[in-house]
């Protein structure tokens, strides 16, 4: 008895599901269910449809190479059941699964990172683009009106000033 | 009981017939494995056989079709249908192998791009066999 893994989306395949197809060259179409049956029928691409693993491993969606993938091998020996191992097997497999599970897992979370400070820039950048729509450039327009006014009226009072005492010097007072 | 009375696959005849087994034309990843030269020779330059169309003289390789006379075939390579199939078969193929890879029994690798180009004439190829014999 073994899983097998379904042609259209790589999931597995537990005895008693499915359906097969044997294609005139001997070549064994293993599939999980209808869906996946129907989808083969109809001649679809697993690589662009994208519910399949095929699809997320061709666009980068999961860890495509890790030494960690070439640990589970299929065998066609029949081997001789021994105690040892058996549990030797069984605590290896539960070792790789973990360490495969955190990589996947590692791989997926730095590359929605990545994404999360794309977001960013481009949140500034639209900030930065719409200040307008953020905070008016008419505001405050007032008060700097008032101040240039109140500048002009000083330094005309101090020009005033300049000339009764008959001193030649520059402007000498500067306001903002 | 309550039976369905509603058809809901009425009209659909013809996709029925188009995905019959019956039906069924190579698929990309056995053409891929034809299109290598040394196949791809013996299907250009077949032995006659009087069952198939033209007497299997006139085959398209990368379409996997028959045709009745060099005309045809000819005419065949500029359609849109064989250009399509040649721009289908510049990606290597899905296989089994690479739905076993994508469930983690190995590495991903990466289908390579080639270039595709129309078949050879058959003179060119029966020309090469006769020289090598």
């Amino acid at each position: 008895m073994r899983i097998e893994t379904c042609y259209f989306c790589s999931c597995k395949i537990y005895p008693g599901h499915g359906i097969q197809f044997v294609r005139n060259d001997c070549k064994i179409f293993r599939f999980c269910r209808s869906k996946c049956h129907s989808a083969f029928k109809r001649k679809k691409n697993p690589r662009k449809t994208k519910w399949t693993k095929a699809y997320r491993k061709a666009a980068g969606k999961e860890l495509q190479v890790d030494p960690s993938f070439e640990f589970e091998k299929r065998r066609n020996m029949p081997m001789k059941y021994d105690r040892q191992t058996w549990t030797r097997a069984i605590d290896a497999i539960k070792k790789v699964e973990e360490i495969k599970g955190k990589r996947s897992n590692h791989y997926i979370m730095q590359r929605l990172r990545k994404g999360r400070e794309l977001e960013d820039e481009h949140d500034v950048k639209e900030v930065q683009r719409d200040l307008a729509l953020i905070r008016s450039p008419a505001a405050g327009l007032k008060e700097r009106k008032a101040a240039e006014a109140n500048a002009e009226d000083m330094q005309e009072s101090s020009d005033e000033e300049e000339d009764d005492d008959m001193v030649v010097e520059d402007g000498g007072v500067v306001y903002l | 009981m309550v039976y369905r009375r509603k058809k809901y696959h009425y009209g659909d005849t013809h996709l029925r017939k188009k995905y019959r087994t019956k039906r069924r034309t190579k698929d990309l990843d056995q053409i891929d494995e034809d299109i290598k030269p040394e196949n791809a020779e013996k299907l250009i330059d077949q032995e006659v056989d009087l069952d198939k169309p033209g007497s299997a003289q006139f085959y398209c390789v990368h379409c996997a079709r028959y045709f009745i006379n060099d005309q045809a075939l000819h005419d065949h390579f500029r359609t849109k249908v064989h250009k399509r199939r040649l721009k289908a078969l510049e990606l290597e193929p899905y296989t089994i192998e690479e739905s076993v890879r994508a469930a983690g029994l190995g590495s991903f690798k990466e289908p390579q791009k080639r270039k595709i180009t129309t078949q050879p004439e058959k003179e060119e190829v029966s020309a090469k066999k006769q020289k090598t014999d």
